[in-house]
């Protein structure tokens, strides 16, 4: 499970928290700033921000938190695994006759060509942590894993059977994190690399790699044409849920009362190119569920071991905790405790992958970015 | 979900900023996007002296003052824009026809383009290095107007436009703007008479044209432009045909002849990894078919054998290539083949049907395989290999006379273009396909060409016509084909390195107030009895001798060398012309300076009976020529007498003279011979190069006979003591400055050199030629003689000459000291310090002597051993050039004086082929082919022995002409017809002496 520790501590009373969890649990809920449920706060993107890198972006939430991400590609020397290095061996013989080489260079062709994870290497930095604390590599990792989770997106970085492309994402948190930030950087991750452009390549077969010089030649990592097989840019979003209701785009104030918290990667796979209109192929890369912050706020006291309100106080702490525990009195705040329903994990991938749910309605609004 | 896009628009000066975005790939295979923001500015000038509002406006230099604009107020008009004009070329115009443009018959208010130099630049360096030549000659007037930082005429790419389609643009921007600018500025200024110019933009590019027009400016094709010209037919003869030849090909889809190239890519890979290799190509001067190149995976060159293997590459081009199969390995040939004889009448103009191995090449190639498989058993094939790529052109522009055979009749009147073949004076050079319109005109004219291209299916590169040199065999015309060949700057030195020069001029004097600060660490040294000895009519002296007796026994001798670093400082305009000049060229009837003739001839110059600036040498030596110190100081000097090394020689030998200066002579005579007999015990070689004098009718300079050098021991006195100065200034640079002291060895040649020569001797006279080391080469060398031939050992000399290394300059710290030593002169260290008039070596050893005694701080330049390194190469390829260059001169000359006669001379023969050999005939150092066929008709039969070195002909005519056989040939000169060179023909009368009778 993640931990929520990025987010600040919420600086709300237990009868605040409670208020809140009691309008967030009604049907329909009613949330703070009078979103429907699955509703999104605005946001402001673009991309190609930063005209040194392949590809940039940055994404700007209503709630002030920024991000900017760069992504900066190398040529690379591949390190030769078994079946590549007996590959160039006999090839570099050079007397072998040439029809025979074009024939195992195609076969070779789709076996060759797999990537390596070490391809990418993602680094994520939010100010106030150090680059080795636990809250950025975790967020790290998890967006690497969505980025390589279907496996093809590192043979998007083959070159030939000598060389790759070695990617270097940057993802940069321009402000305090005031929600959990986790679909702010994927999102702005997501339009990098669609705006992400590399090289032209001249050069044939496994010769060193030559490039056009004219960058307008370059060609996107991820191009328009739609190539069938591969999937798009990952997209990482944060589902919530309060009792039975499922929360999109929480803000930190509805974090703070959620009792569960999921982290749902996903990706499309690029409609064929005759149907424009054709929904969307969604697929499911990563679930992951984040430790809501809400466990670590403090309880309410219920008036009966309060003996402000006559009650009688419990002798020890732990007498307390236990009657709190039994306690199911309606306005006095408890944190969550247990894990989520296996029933409502699963409504809440549902809702997320669902023709017309939350995901197409996020890819379309990336969709309308225009990539530089 | 919004989205939004920052715009620009609030930025109020971002209307002032651009970008231009690349692709780098450095070369450790980096890859990297370049970003490079662009500040536009409106303060670049028009620099049309027409324009008052950019010299307001025009930026001022650091002391305040304005560049001068270039462009005249009242351009030259033609037909078509009689108000005058500008021309802006795009970069097809001057890629396509540079030599238009220096042309001084037109071609003046040129506007280069930023856009159109940088394009330049990429697609040829030579091309681009001559238009910054043409800037800067100030009567051309040519302005770099950097469109692309002006705001008005800078051109944004637009989306899916081609870089090319964006470059032409931004050409049509710039015509228009200054179009406009022009307009606005006449009228501003208010003056009527004044006519706007027009400003007319040059292309070749079709689409180009078409849009302009469209665009509403003046635009013109080079063709149509230089038609309304004067000279139009001269001028039209300079287009390259590149384009117009391609789209006929295309048309006619002709079947390609030579394999195509390897991809750069695959090229830089496979020289990467080690299968394929780069080197200069060169071609074998006896066999224009076999070309050798050296790389540095191998000790020995790889062959290149036959037109498709050397596939289109020329003399000097960096080339990449692949080793061939071993089956196709081959011995080099015995055979002379010689384009002319091969391809003789071919018609440059027939495109079908072209075979590149024509076939009669075809069968010399089976005779040679068959020799090759007939001998596989003893025979030693070696590697051969093919061209698979050319990394760099080193195309130039060659010299050479039109094949007359190629030019059809009925057409040499009019003017009708056609296409006929130049013959280089470059035997390694192929023919060259030239169109032309003046193919009546520049028949028997020594022309100048330039290689434009050669494409795949062409059998000979294309070129085009550059200008006519003069007739064939004038004096003028072969002169400057010479120094074209052996690229010697000639022109006359520009104002910038004339500006450099004193004052004063011819009445510079040395101060005679010794408070001024010429006199500064100097030694008054006037007080000596100096002398120089130099050949007849030296004028610059640049060296000159004393000695005298000490009251301890010993003697003083000191070597007084030019100061010419006096007056040539470092990095200003007469030191760059002078670095790249590199050394005086000496031709037979002309000298081309390296130096201003008021300091070569003058100032620089030790004349006798005047103060000169020196820079001396002063040895303590003993009377058995051991030094016991030495010192060297800046001094002047008055030198006492300029002899000649003959009128010295009289004076040394006339014992009633016996005032200072001879006795001095004497003892340095004696001093000499001492000097030399220890360089001889160390093992230095006396080798032996034919030389000879040309004796000039003193009026017109015609050549009237040949002399061959006599040799007086006044001239080894100067040579052991200059020898003796290099030797001890080498040493001293080299402990003053280890890393960068300029210096010159002379490597040990590889065994493998002499193998050829020791087998030869060995079979033909029993001679054994030790190899080992100098010494012993020197040794086994005087032992080479035959008593009845005094001229047998001079030959192995020549040869043996012939087999050594050349001599070269490098800088200390680019080699290990074992390194330094100089095979020739046995001697460990070596550089040139005695002749800074005539070598630029010697300036820079003088500059770092100075450094080394203090006398002056060592200017940057010589200091840093990249640029010394760069110095070096230079001065390498002017000093081999400019011997060439003077060789080439003296043949030339002698083939001249022995014009219109016939006489016979003893001739030895140096080289036997299987079918010819080669005769040397010392009396007037010329050596020259004899063919079979030139032997007798029909051409007789013959077996060669490669064995014993014997060639046996029968048949029409019997003879054994044997390696070092002495034979009597006939001389006459006749014109050579493939290089149109007047050269001396041999004939063989017989194989032995002259009869006595004669």
């Amino acid at each position: 499970m993640a931990p929520s520790s990025a987010t600040q501590q919420v600086l709300l009373s237990p009868a605040e928290l409670s208020y809140l969890h009691t309008s967030l649990s009604l049907t329909p809920p009613i949330r703070p700033d009078g979103r429907a449920s699955t509703q999104f706060r605005p946001l402001i993107a673009e991309t190609n921000i930063l005209p040194g890198t392949n590809g940039s972006a940055r994404i700007c939430f209503a709630d002030g938190t920024e991000a900017v991400v760069g992504i900066k590609a190398e040529v690379e020397k591949s390190r030769p695994s078994y079946s590549t290095a007996s590959n160039i061996e006999t090839s570099g013989n050079g007397d072998s006759n040439e029809e025979d080489e074009d024939t195992r260079m195609r076969e070779n062709e789709a076996e060759a060509k797999q990537g390596r994870n070490e391809w990418v290497e993602v680094c994520v930095e939010i100010p106030g942590f150090r680059d080795d604390d636990s809250m950025p590599v975790f967020l790290g990792a998890m967006l690497n894993e969505a980025l390589l989770a279907d496996g093809a997106f590192t043979e998007r970085l083959w070159i030939n059977r000598r060389f790759h492309w070695k990617l270097y994402l940057d993802i940069l948190l321009l402000s305090q994190p005031l929600s959990y930030p986790l679909p702010l950087l994927s999102l702005t991750t997501h339009l990098a690399l669609l705006s992400t452009r590399l090289p032209k390549l001249k050069s044939e077969m496994d010769e060193d790699p030559m490039f056009d010089d004219d960058w307008d030649a370059s060609v996107f990592l991820f191009s328009r044409e739609s190539d069938a097989y591969t999937l798009r840019p990952p997209v990482t979003l944060l589902v919530m849920a309060v009792k039975d209701n499922i929360i999109f785009d929480p803000s930190k104030e509805e974090l703070a009362v959620a009792e569960v918290v999921l982290a749902v990667s996903m990706a499309e796979r690029p409609r064929s190119g005759k149907k424009v209109e054709a929904e969307r192929d969604l697929r499911l890369l990563a679930v992951r569920t984040i430790d809501p912050p809400s466990r670590l706020t403090h309880p309410g006291v219920p008036n009966a071991i309060n003996t402000a309100t006559g009650g009688a106080a419990a002798g020890t702490t732990e007498q307390a905790a236990s009657r709190r525990e039994v306690t199911q009195e309606e306005g006095v705040w408890q944190p969550p405790r247990g894990g989520a329903k296996r029933k409502l994990i699963a409504g809440m991938i549902r809702k997320v992958l669902e023709k017309g749910g939350v995901a197409e309605e996020v890819l379309d609004g990336l969709d309308a970015v225009e990539l530089g | 979900m919004t989205s939004l896009k920052r715009s620009l628009a609030s930025d109020p000066y971002a209307s002032n900023i651009s970008s231009k975005v690349y692709v780098r790939s450095t070369k450790s295979g980096k890859v990297q996007k370049i970003v490079r923001e662009l500040y536009l500015r409106q303060d670049i000038p028009c620099s049309s002296k027409l324009c008052t509002t950019c010299i307001k406006t025009a930026p001022r230099d650091a002391s305040g003052n304005l560049p001068p604009f270039v462009l005249s107020e009242k351009p030259a008009g033609t037909k078509k824009y009689p108000q005058g004009h500008y021309l802006i070329p795009d970069t097809n115009a001057l890629l396509n026809a540079l030599d238009l443009f220096e042309q001084t018959s037109a071609f003046y208010d040129v506007i280069i383009l930023q856009t159109v130099l940088e394009e330049l630049r990429n697609r040829s360096l030579p091309l681009y290095n001559r238009l910054i030549g043409l800037t800067k000659s100030e009567d051309k007037r040519f302005y770099v107007f950097f469109n692309d930082f002006r705001l008005e005429t800078y051109v944004v790419r637009d989306v899916g436009e081609s870089i090319n389609d964006r470059n032409d643009r931004a050409v049509r921007r710039a015509v228009k703007w200054y179009t406009e600018h022009l307009t606005q500025a006449v009228k501003g200024a208010g003056t009527k008479a004044a006519k706007i110019p027009a400003v007319v933009m040059l292309s070749d590019d079709k689409e180009n044209l078409k849009k302009a027009k469209k665009d509403g400016i003046d635009a013109c094709s080079l063709k149509n432009y230089v038609e309304g010209l004067e000279n139009a037919d001269q001028l039209l003869d300079m287009i390259s045909v590149v384009k117009e030849g391609r789209e006929l090909r295309d048309a006619k889809t002709a079947e390609a002849l030579y394999e195509e190239y390897f991809s750069v890519s695959k090229m830089m890979t496979g020289v990467k990894n080690g299968t394929l290799h780069q080197g200069i190509f060169n071609v074998s001067p006896y066999n224009y078919l076999e070309g050798s190149i050296k790389v540095p995976a191998f000790d020995k060159s790889l062959l290149i054998l036959g037109r498709e293997n050397i596939n289109r590459s020329v003399q000097g081009d960096v080339v990449v290539v692949e080793v061939l199969p071993r089956d196709q390995w081959k011995e080099p040939s015995t055979k002379i083949i010689e384009e002319e004889t091969m391809n003789k009448d071919e018609n440059a103009d027939a495109e079908e049907g072209e075979a590149v191995v024509t076939e009669r090449e075809r069968k010399a190639l089976q005779e040679e395989v068959k020799k090759v498989h007939s001998k596989s058993s003893e025979g030693r094939p070696q590697p051969t290999a093919r061209v698979v790529g050319v990394v760099k052109r080193n195309w130039r522009q060659y010299v050479g006379h039109v094949d007359e055979s190629s030019v059809s009749q009925s057409i040499k009147e009019s003017r009708k273009q056609q296409t006929v073949f130049l013959i280089p004076m470059d035997k390694r050079i192929p023919k060259i396909r030239v169109r032309t319109r003046q193919a009546g005109e520049i028949i028997g004219k020594r022309v100048l060409v330039t290689i434009d291209s050669w494409d795949r299916d062409s059998r000979y590169p294309v070129g085009h016509f550059v200008r006519s040199l003069g007739d064939l065999e004038t004096k003028g015309a072969e002169t400057e084909a010479l120094l074209l060949e052996y690229d010697v700057q000639y022109r006359p030195f520009p104002k910038a390195v004339l500006d450099c020069l004193p004052t004063e001029g011819h009445d510079w004097k040395v101060p005679a107030n010794t408070d001024d600060p010429g006199w500064k660490d100097r030694r008054d040294l006037r007080g000596l009895q100096i002398c120089s000895i130099d050949p007849i009519g030296c004028q610059d002296i640049d060296d000159a001798l004393h000695a005298r007796p000490l009251p301890n026994g010993n003697f003083e001798v000191g070597v007084h060398i030019a100061d010419v670093s006096h007056f040539v400082k470092p990095n200003n305009a007469m030191d760059a012309e002078a670095s790249i000049r590199g050394t005086t060229v000496y031709l037979v009837d002309k000298r081309i300076d390296m130096l201003p003739m008021l300091l070569g001839t003058d100032l620089c110059s030790l004349k006798p009976y005047v103060e000169r600036y020196a820079f001396s040498a002063i040895w303590e030596i003993t009377p058995e020529a051991e030094i016991v110190k030495s010192d060297f100081t800046k001094s002047v000097i008055k030198s006492r007498e300029a002899f000649s090394y003959e009128q010295a020689q009289i004076r040394v030998d006339d014992a009633s003279q016996q005032d200072e200066l001879t006795q001095a002579m004497r003892t340095l005579l004696m001093l000499s011979k001492k000097f030399k007999q220890k360089r001889m015990d160390a093992g230095a070689l006396s080798l032996s190069s034919p030389e000879v004098r040309v004796e000039m009718e003193s009026e017109t300079s015609d050549p009237i006979d040949v002399k061959t050098k006599k040799h007086l021991a006044t001239m080894s006195l100067v040579e052991e003591f200059m020898l003796l100065a290099n030797t001890s200034v080498a040493a001293k640079i080299y402990e003053a400055f280890p890393q960068t002291a300029i210096l010159r060895r002379h490597g040990a040649p590889p065994k493998t050199n002499f193998e050829e020569l020791a087998n030869q001797l060995k079979v033909k006279r029993g001679l054994e030629l030790r190899t080992s080391s100098s010494k012993e080469l020197a040794d086994s060398l005087d032992s080479c003689v035959d008593p009845g031939e005094p001229f047998f050992n001079t030959l192995v000399r020549i040869m043996a000459t012939r087999c050594m290394m050349s001599a070269e300059y490098f800088c200390s710290g680019t080699q290990a000291y074992p390194e330094f030593r100089h095979y020739g002169l046995a001697s460990e260290i070596y550089t040139h310090f005695t002749s800074p008039i005539r070598r630029y070596a010697d300036l820079v050893a003088h500059r770092q002597l100075a450094a080394a005694i203090d006398y002056e701080p060592l200017a940057a330049s010589v200091r840093s051993k990249g640029k010394l390194e760069l110095v070096c190469k230079n001065i390498n390829v002017r000093h081999r050039n400019a011997q060439q260059a003077g060789r080439a001169s003296i043949e030339y000359y002698v083939g001249q004086a022995l014009k219109g006669r016939i006489v016979e001379e003893e001739g030895f023969v140096m080289k036997v082929f299987s079918n010819g050999f080669v005769v040397f005939v010392p009396r007037f150092g010329i050596e020259s082919l004899i063919r079979l066929r030139d032997l007798a008709e029909p051409e007789p039969e013959s077996v060669f022995d490669a064995e014993e070195y014997v060639l046996r002909t029968s048949g029409s005519r019997v003879v054994e002409v044997g390696l070092f056989d002495k034979v009597v040939v006939r001389i006459s000169d006749v014109k050579e017809e493939s290089t149109g060179k007047r050269k001396v023909k041999l004939e063989l009368v017989k194989v032995g002496e002259v009869d006595t009778h004669e």
